[in-house]
């Protein structure tokens, strides 16, 4: 009786930890006091490529030229430009490889649909090989004329010897 | 029928080897700017040292070397005897000058660089902020502009530059201009 209400107890404390756990965890975090502009900052930024750290955003990295660039976003959001606007500021200073995610235009159309293309062709070239294999495989002749059965028993026979 | 798949099996493997060879030499630093043959971006900005700004504007009618340093940079400290040397090329020319952008540094920092590698004595822009060297499309340091007479920038050098730089890739470019021109 002691062991099953302490049992009760351990699970009640569980739980209570779990929604605690739950409750502060920082999914549930929230900048309140946050200033509205930079929530858009905050867009613009995590798309731009911070030009000097590999395949890290402006936003995430911590390098300067990153965190000046943070700051010359943050700028020109407070002075009213459009996002379209910031972002081909920095797309006519770096180029488009300054987007993280490639425009879908010119080469870059390769990037976007060449693997899709790929799959595609992949997945035909797989289906005919199935196709093929298949058609091979129901090749199993039976045993037509008397030589062709005596041999068929034979490898039976010796088949039963080996697998006992 | 066979063999067909076996050419595009061995096709696809060597086209895909080929670019991974072809990306290993790629330098992720080495990204081209889509600022040349566009018109330079103007900057006005305090004068290291001075109370005075220096302007790029000011400037047209020569050709400006626009050269983006901080004295945190390894590189620029490679880069600064030709600098120097440069800067005597410049003072013989009237055509030719030269622009340095100290960005994200602090004066003392700039000047105990100038004081032990050599003052080239011409002038810097002080941007700690490094607000033009953004506007400039700058990553790193040093990298330099040439900026043709009429405020258009005409080639980017990423890297420190090298003795025989100005003979052998400005000069061409400064007389090409002027043959062009006559």
């Amino acid at each position: 009786m002691a062991q099953i209400n302490n049992m009760k107890r351990f699970l009640q404390a569980v739980t209570i930890f779990a929604i605690l756990l739950i409750t502060t965890s920082p999914l549930s975090a929230k900048n309140l006091n946050e200033d509205p502009s930079e929530a858009l900052v905050r867009t613009i930024a995590k798309d731009l490529r911070c030009a000097v750290c590999q395949n890290q955003s402006v936003y995430e990295s911590n390098s300067d030229l990153a965190k000046d660039m943070l700051e010359v976003i943050r700028d020109k959001v407070k002075a009213g430009d459009s996002e379209a606007s910031i972002r081909d500021y920095f797309f006519q200073r770096y180029g488009d490889y300054i987007y993280l995610e490639p425009t879908k235009s010119g080469m870059n159309m390769l990037l976007w649909f060449g693997p899709i293309l790929g799959l595609i062709i992949g997945g035909l070239a797989l289906i005919s090989a199935f196709k093929k294999w298949k058609k091979n495989s129901v090749k199993v002749e039976k045993p037509k004329n008397e030589d062709d059965k005596k041999m068929q028993a034979r490898i039976d026979e010796e088949l039963k010897d080996i697998e006992v | 029928m066979k063999n067909s798949w076996k050419i595009i099996l061995l096709l696809s493997l060597v086209i895909i080897m080929a670019l991974f060879a072809g990306g290993l030499g790629n330098n992720p630093r080495d990204i081209p700017s889509p600022l040349v043959n566009k018109p330079a971006s103007n900057f006005t900005a305090p004068i290291l040292n001075s109370s005075a700004t220096i302007s790029l504007a000011d400037h047209k009618g020569k050709w400006v070397l626009v050269n983006f340093w901080g004295s945190w940079c390894v590189s620029c400290v490679a880069e600064h005897p030709y600098l120097m040397q440069l800067a005597k090329i410049a003072e013989k020319r009237d055509d030719f000058m030269i622009i340095g952008v100290d960005f994200r540094d602090t004066v003392e920092g700039a000047n105990r660089f100038l004081k032990r590698h050599g003052d080239p004595g011409y002038q810097h822009a002080f941007d700690p902020k490094q607000k033009i060297a953004i506007d400039w499309g700058v990553y790193g340091a040093p990298e330099s502009y040439l900026v043709d007479p009429t405020g258009m920038i005409r080639l980017k050098h990423t890297g420190p530059l090298y003795f025989g730089w100005f003979e052998k890739i400005a000069l061409p470019q400064i007389q090409g201009n002027a043959n062009g021109a006559n």
